[in-house]
């Protein structure tokens, strides 16, 4: 999981290969509190650096999970559509939320270190 | 400025509570999670606490000057009954909504948190005497099918709606969230125990998170939303509790909107998606247009649910929402979220 990097807005993404995964950061969820519904993207739809690409509801708020850096759509995790408790019970693993190619690479997200003196 | 705390705050720290400010009060917002909470309220027990609602102590001889103040009968009434009703201002609107509870000797008035200071000023203007009892005690809401069970041992139960006390307690069958419990007041030297004594019997502390949906599916309003000093009874749906003959204070402006039909009106509804329509969102149905008041997810009802203030009464059923930009549909409901 040491590849996994952060962004301020709370997603985490795993990018290998020109092919990034993404979800949102355990403080993220926990901060959400209950999510009962995500708007996935559909497949083959492009978004720019910072672009909301899902829609998040929980009970106490609704967010949206941006994107990490400019890239398409290859695959969305559709398990989430049934289960959204997926995100609250395993958010950087089962909980993923999107995998998509990257148009234009930009790993300059924080390490887990960082994030984590980020969100202290 | 620091947040206010009940008496009970390090037990909710050491069960490693999540707080929220509400208000001027940093309170518990869940424990184990807002729909687990949720689930065992409608399922077993849970108990809440909510001394951060006031509680004032008044004497029978200020009946008659209350009951110029609120639209509901409450000089009627037996003396060992719970009493929901609304202190109105002079233009009709919601001062606050409130429970009375009555016992043989006094009264206790339990306005909402962020209303006590505002009721207190009110009181004093119409020369009602009290004692705000509110610093000195805690309050804990005990909710859920099996808490009176677990309860029936150590507690004479009251009738539903009906209050009751032993040396140490002041007590209601009443609630906030549509199922049976008792809602408890003590002095603070004894909210410790309560608390202990609640979670030895199978109780589980809930925080203001599933506070907040199971009172929406139990069809309830919540000040600041559903009422407000721009918002009247009638115009509320809460015409049901307007059972006051009397004069009462704002009473000329109830009786015309309850004659005439003409005002806004609140309206429940319900979405077949889990999509919120929050607070705030839009609705057209027809001809006319609302504001959701309140709009959250219902866990037993699987879909989302709200109230929404329309304009004028809406000649459709069905309401188009503008949720962040789609288009979603919902439906009005008259009858309860739940049966």
């Amino acid at each position: 999981m040491s590849d996994i990097k952060y962004l301020e807005t709370h997603e985490w993404y795993l990018l290998k290969e020109e092919v990034i995964t993404v979800g949102i950061s355990d403080f993220a969820q926990n901060e959400l509190g209950d999510i009962v519904y995500v708007t996935l993207p559909e497949v083959g739809q492009t978004f720019e650096k910072g672009a909301a690409v899902v829609e998040v509801e929980a009970t106490k708020t609704v967010a949206d999970a941006y994107a990490p850096m400019d890239c398409t759509i290859t695959e969305v995790n559709s398990q989430l559509e049934t289960e959204p408790e997926t995100i609250n019970n395993d958010p950087c693993g089962d909980g993923w939320m999107f995998k998509a190619k990257v148009n234009t690479v930009d790993d300059s997200g924080m390490s887990y270190q960082e994030y984590e003196t980020f969100v202290s | 400025m620091d947040k206010k705390t009940t008496q009970l705050y390090s037990f909710h720290k050491s069960q490693e509570a999540k707080f929220i400010d509400f208000g001027d009060w940093s309170m518990p917002f869940s424990y184990e999670g807002t729909l687990k909470e949720h689930d065992i309220v409608r399922h077993s027990s849970g108990f809440f606490d909510v001394s951060h609602m006031g509680r004032l102590e008044i004497q029978y001889s200020e009946l008659e000057k209350i009951s110029k103040l609120i639209c509901s009968e409450i000089i009627d009434i037996e003396n060992n009954k719970a009493l929901y009703s609304i202190f109105i201002n002079e233009n009709g609107y919601a001062l606050d909504d409130v429970i009375f509870w009555k016992f043989e000797d006094k009264l206790i008035l339990i306005p909402n948190a962020s209303n006590l200071e505002k009721i207190k000023n009110h009181l004093e203007n119409y020369n009602v005497n009290f004692i705000d009892r509110s610093p000195d005690t805690v309050l804990i809401a005990v909710q859920g099918p099996e808490t009176i069970n677990l309860l029936r041992d150590n507690f004479d139960i009251p009738e539903k709606f009906c209050t009751s006390s032993t040396e140490n307690y002041l007590y209601a069958r009443t609630g906030y969230t549509g199922e049976d419990g008792l809602e408890i007041m003590t002095d603070n030297e004894n909210g410790t125990s309560l608390i202990n004594f609640l979670i030895d019997k199978g109780s589980k502390p809930c925080g203001l998170g599933s506070r907040d949906t199971l009172r929406l599916e139990a069809s309830l309003p919540l000040y600041g939303f559903e009422l407000s000093e721009n918002i009247t009874p009638v115009e509320a749906s809460l015409s049901w509790t307007i059972t006051n003959k009397s004069d009462y204070l704002g009473s000329d402006v109830l009786n015309e909107q309850l004659s005439s039909k003409n005002h806004k009106i609140l309206k429940k509804f319900t979405i077949d998606s889990r999509k919120i329509a929050r607070t705030g969102t839009v609705g057209i149905a027809g001809d006319t247009s609302g504001i959701v008041t309140s709009g959250n997810f219902s866990p037993v009802l699987n879909k989302s649910i709200g109230f929404i203030m329309f304009e004028n009464k809406p000649s459709l059923n069905l309401i188009e929402f503008d949720i962040r930009g789609n288009l979603i549909e919902g439906e009005i409901v008259n009858k309860r979220f739940l049966s």
